[in-house]
């Protein structure tokens, strides 16, 4: 499903190298796990792959369902099926929740060549899948993001995710800032869209999240690449041991 | 040495000086410059037929049900109205120069005196039509009686070349509430000046909210007199402009009692060489203390050649008061863009929908969900005609 072939990013605007080299291959129905110290390049990688401006690709490719992913625009990899959950969600005052997801859900439809839902369709599709995340009218209602606790965020980009139905998710940070209720909840939402048809790709720095969601391989990314790959019990030892092995720094 | 500056052809029209750049409250907004006619007043235009039903039907509110009062060419038409002049009269006095014209030159006006609950909104219609370059001037008097409630909207409709002056009083009675909508869609070879004068005794309750998209050139002047303990005062406004179009609101708040809330919230979407100005002053008298006001204004322009000026002023005699104000102005911000376009949502769709909520934020203001559902719905068909591809 994705290629990433000798991947390097840097800024746009100055000169630092952030993905130096990178290379990762991800197929339908698998989970892989990207683990790796601050500033190692995790986030970066997430944004390149979803578009977001401020980042030069110098050199590499990144081809995704045999297209090449860095020509299209960030609506354009939605509606083909990208989808990032952001660490940080964006507050949008003023853009009701479930307008935004009505607005996202049809535009990537009439992008595909599909019928748009109608309203009543949209609100009974939706309201199902805001049970699950413990997610009520209320929250539908309010402007998208604003004024939410950090675990309504997370939760609010899953539901987005369980409305848009990608086939790969890219989970940045999932897990910070929630409580260990939370992130079942979170886990739990995000297992339920596992399937063979769909990868993600759960960006991390704690192995804590993968309790729950229980990659089916683990990389380590250190400086801008990926210095070593296996699968789940390579994020314990990250766990017992740090990074310190892979960025040469003492623990 | 005395510099005599002749006067303008509008001036020697109407036989008063008008105000110009050196005066502070007009420094945006000289009017001895940008009154390029002689406009002359109290000419008698018939108009065309079909030319009031025209505009009429241009209305935002053309479907809205409720009596409505219709002024053509100043002057009140029977024929379109439902609604009567009651016996109210001005007790407005001021020499500030837009009333001082409009007390020269008002030709009529509506004067309406509210009792008890008026559900329905009462509409005022304003329209010039197609004629000579004229001056139109009316003058409403309002009164809302004690514990009465009324939803007013003052729409400003025309076509052709002409400067309408509009002067509106209103006098809130004690625990009386008016939810007032003002929307200026004036032609754009229009001139429009007005004057909002409001009075509010105790515990009244002001939603006010006003719309600037007409005219080529726009000022509008606010006072709002906080006369009684418990008010509640809510003012909003939106902007949308593009083109050559300049408007500039002046809005002095005077709190003279304790125990007042005042909220202003102005949104303004520029585009092209479109210009707003925001004038807004917070007086709190002396006798004012436990005031609770808040100012802001912010700009949105989509253009680099648009222009946003924003003056905050606060005026604070009290000493136990909750007073601020805020003001910016700039582009989207990228990383909502970003955010939508990330959902799937094309770049001039995703623009579209963060103009309209950041506009649709000041239309809160506004209780009847009918006005609301109709501004928003001009809101995005301006946005519709000034979308940009890139």
């Amino acid at each position: 499903m994705l290629e990433i072939k000798n991947l390097h990013v840097k800024l746009a605007n100055e000169d630092r190298v952030i993905i130096n080299g990178l290379n990762l291959s991800v197929k339908a129905g698998e989970v892989h796990a990207i683990m790796g110290p601050n500033g190692s390049g995790k986030s970066t990688l997430s944004y390149v792959l979803s578009g977001r401006e401020g980042y030069e690709v110098t050199e590499g490719s990144v081809t995704y369902k045999g297209e090449d992913l860095l020509a299209m625009a960030p609506d354009q990899r939605a509606a083909k099926g990208v989808f990032l959950a952001f660490q940080y969600p964006i507050e949008i005052p003023g853009v009701a929740t479930m307008q935004f997801l009505k607005v996202s859900l049809n535009s990537q439809r009439k992008s595909r060549g599909e019928k748009e839902m109608t309203t009543p369709d949209f609100m009974r599709y939706v309201k199902e899948r805001a049970a699950k995340l413990n997610i009520g009218p209320d929250m539908l209602k309010r402007p998208v993001n604003v004024g939410f606790s950090g675990g309504e965020k997370k939760r609010a980009e899953i539901l987005q995710m369980a409305v848009l139905e990608p086939s790969l998710c890219i989970l940045d940070e999932t897990d910070s800032g929630l409580d260990i209720d939370a992130l079942r909840v979170v886990a739990d939402g995000v297992n339920a869209l596992r399937s063979p048809e769909r990868a993600m790709i759960v960006i991390t720095h704690y192995q804590r999240l993968l309790d729950y969601i229980v990659p089916d391989h683990v990389h380590v990314l250190s400086k801008g690449r990926i210095v070593k790959s296996g699968d789940k019990s390579l994020a314990l030892e990250l766990e017992a041991n740090g990074y310190a092995e892979f960025t040469g720094e003492a623990a | 040495m005395n510099i005599i500056i002749p006067k303008t052809p509008a001036e020697l029209n109407f036989g008063f000086s008008l105000p110009h750049r050196k005066m502070e409250d007009w420094r945006w907004t000289d009017l001895r410059q940008l009154i390029d006619k002689p406009y002359p007043p109290r000419q008698t235009v018939a108009a065309a037929p079909g030319d009031v039903e025209r505009l009429l039907k241009s209305s935002p509110f053309a479907k809205i049900a409720g009596p409505r009062m219709v002024f053509v060419n100043g002057h009140y038409s029977a024929e379109h109205s439902q609604l009567q002049n009651d016996d109210v009269l001005s007790s407005l006095k001021s020499d500030e120069p837009v009333i001082h014209m409009n007390a020269a030159f008002a030709t009529g006006g509506a004067a309406l005196k509210i009792s008890g609950n008026a559900d329905a909104p009462l509409e005022l219609v304003f329209i010039a039509t197609d004629a000579i370059p004229r001056t139109i001037a009316t003058r409403n008097v309002i009164e809302i009686m004690q514990g009465a409630t009324a939803t007013i909207i003052e729409t400003h409709l025309g076509a052709g070349s002409y400067l309408a002056n509009s002067v509106t009083e209103i006098v809130l009675g004690e625990s009386a509430r008016l939810d007032r909508i003002k929307v200026e869609l004036e032609a754009s070879e229009a001139i429009h000046l007005s004057h909002t004068h409001v009075r509010l005794a105790k515990n009244a309750v002001l939603n006010d909210f006003t719309l600037t998209s007409g005219a080529k050139l726009n000022r509008q002047n606010g006072t709002i007199e906080f006369q009684g303990q418990g008010v509640d005062g809510k003012i909003s406004g939106a902007f949308m402009l593009g083109g050559q179009q300049h408007a500039d609101t002046r809005l002095v708040i005077d709190h003279q009692v304790p125990h007042c809330t005042s909220r202003e919230l102005f949104k303004c979407v520029m585009d092209d060489h479109a210009r707003g100005i925001f004038q807004g002053k917070v007086m709190v008298r002396k006798d004012a203390q436990k005031t609770d006001g808040k100012q802001s204004s912010h700009a949105l322009l989509l253009s680099e050649t648009a222009e946003f000026d924003a003056k905050p002023e606060l005026e604070i005699f009290a000493d136990d008061v909750v007073c601020g104000h805020g003001a910016t102005s700039g582009d989207l911000n990228p990383d909502h863009l970003f955010y939508l376009m990330s959902r799937g949502i094309p770049a001039a769709e995703a623009k579209s929908l963060l103009i309209a909520a950041f506009v649709g934020e000041a239309f809160d203001v506004i209780v009847h969900e009918g006005i609301k559902e109709a501004l928003v719905k001009f809101s995005n068909k301006w946005l519709s005609q000034h979308r940009r591809a890139n």
